[in-house]
């Protein structure tokens, strides 16, 4: 049964389209690079370029915007985005960003508080967020 | 049988109904969180040198030297030197300040009972500094503070040659940076701590070298390291003082003072790629004391592939002693490391590694041996 629950776990479908990176339409952020995006989600940078504070929040784990955006913005899959959030937390530097449901999700939490940065269907885009970058 | 059912039930668990605590995205107060990582490790010395080594039968082969973890062909599978649970429990007080504690259990710890690894409050001076004030690994060498986090690296185990002192932790205080250099290219994350650390009667001293209770301190430490990273390469830099205090007792209540607060440093450079494909490893690796003039040279290099969920490995290391004050005979030992790891989902690491270690030691040491080791490594 354990092993049955692991290898469903593991088995997710992977597909999405093109993915835009989003603040909130308030946010003074200009564009950003692929490594500053990175370094934004994976927790090595804690503020935008102009200095303010930047929090990221996630698609859920596994989910096939997250897949595309780790896969495509770090180079790496959801395991190996696992790992490297295990030794964060473990040697005490950080934990991942929370987990807020799918692009609408997002998009709603974003565009509401200028510290967030979060990605979304580059289709779901409107003018409650401003695209910072674009994963295509 | 008795210590994999334990394991088997905690990896059942957290596989099942276990994920990581998420950092808050908005500062809304008070927060627990509880997350984990759990090793069973299976492994068979397949040949080696007969003969015995202290309380060991040989063919043999030491792979953890923090807590003597001992392979003996005559013992045929052994899951009881490296199978380990450890839980760590963190409270979030607002968006600064937090509280963690970690504790490991292992067959080596006194039959399972748990040991405080971590323990330690966390400040954030601003979004760049952080200080933390209690117990904390010793960030040594490139693997040393998440050594036992095993879905963090593709081994079974970070190279034994490289991975091995008696101290493990420091109890006092670190400062930490983390932030964006070079535009955000780049990363820096550096740390500096200060601290002390006392054991007694510890594996290390005492099973291996002198077989009689030996206390080991470390301190006046201090140490600093630095990392730049662009999520590719990463490089690091070490270098890390204390003062060695070491003292055997005697069954006729005498002692025997082997280290009498030396000074010693060591030094670590490391280099790691993570491509696409391709990754490497490299570390190299010093520690010299000055009282007793013992040098200690070290380093492990490797390159492996990654298809999918798939990591082939290969990984070369070696460690030598050389001439010293006190006449203590040459160690030395080179490792080849053949590893495969297949990540079954995102929170469980299975494993497969085989070992070709020469013992190079001018005296009857562990002596040369293959071993064969299986894993599952999860965190959760």
């Amino acid at each position: 049964m354990w092993w049955g629950a692991v290898l469903a776990l593991g088995c997710r479908a992977v597909a999405a389209g093109p993915l835009a990176v989003v603040v909130a339409a308030s946010n003074p952020s200009p564009k950003l690079n692929h490594d500053q995006v990175a370094a934004i989600f994976l927790g090595a940078v804690k503020t935008f370029p102009s200095g303010n504070k930047a929090v990221p929040v996630d698609q859920v784990q596994g989910s096939p915007a997250y897949v595309q955006f780790y896969g495509q913005v770090t180079e790496k899959s959801e395991a190996q985005v696992r790992a490297y959030w295990s030794r964060m937390i473990f040697t005490g530097k950080g934990s991942p960003p929370q987990e807020n449901g799918d692009s609408a999700a997002v998009k709603k939490l974003v565009s509401s508080n200028p510290t967030l940065i979060g990605y979304i269907d580059a289709a779901a885009v409107d003018g409650s967020v401003k695209v910072v970058y674009e994963v295509k | 049988m008795h210590l994999t059912r334990r394991l088997m039930a905690a990896l059942t668990a957290h596989a099942l109904f276990m994920t990581a605590q998420p950092a808050k995205a908005d500062d809304d107060g008070m927060q627990f969180s509880l997350s984990g990582f759990a090793n069973l490790t299976v492994a068979k010395v397949l040949s080696g040198k007969q003969g015995t080594y202290q309380q060991w039968s040989c063919p043999c082969t030491i792979q953890n030297w923090e807590y003597v973890g001992v392979y003996e062909q005559s013992k045929g599978w052994q899951a009881d030197q490296e199978s380990l649970v450890g839980l760590q429990g963190s409270l979030r007080v607002n968006d600064s300040l937090s509280g963690t504690m970690q504790v490991l259990s292992r067959p080596h710890n006194d039959n399972y009972r748990p040991s405080v690894d971590w323990a330690y409050v966390s400040y954030a001076l601003n979004d760049q500094w952080t200080i933390q004030v209690g117990r904390k690994r010793i960030p040594l060498y490139y693997y040393s503070d998440f050594l036992y986090i095993g879905t963090a690296y593709p081994w079974v185990r970070p190279a034994p040659d490289v991975y091995g002192w008696p101290i493990y932790a420091y109890d006092g205080a670190n400062l930490a940076y983390s932030g964006a250099i070079d535009g955000g290219s780049w990363t820096l994350d550096a740390n500096a701590w200060a601290g002390s650390f006392n054991t007694r009667n510890d594996a290390y001293d005492t099973k291996i070298y002198y077989t009689q209770p030996t206390d080991e301190a470390w301190r006046d430490i201090a140490g600093g390291y630095v990392t730049i990273s662009d999520g590719v390469w990463s490089a690091r830099a070490m270098l890390m003082t204390f003062k060695d205090q070491q003292v055997t007792h005697h069954p006729d209540g005498t002692i025997t003072v082997n280290l009498d607060n030396d000074r010693t440093s060591i030094g670590a450079l490391s280099l790691n790629y993570d491509g696409s494909h391709f990754i490497a490893r490299s570390e190299f690796n010093r520690f010299q004391q000055a009282g007793t003039g013992s040098t200690y040279n070290y380093f492990l290099a490797g390159g492996g592939y990654k298809q999918g969920a798939w990591t082939g490995m290969y990984t070369l290391s070696h460690y030598t002693t050389t001439f010293n004050n006190i006449g203590s005979p040459i160690e030395g030992r080179r490792t080849q490391t053949f590893a495969l790891r297949y990540d079954l989902n995102k929170n469980v690491a299975l494993k497969a590694q085989y070992d070709i270690s020469v013992d190079e030691s001018r005296y009857d040491f562990f002596g040369n041996s293959t071993l064969m080791s299986f894993a599952i490594q999860s965190s959760f």
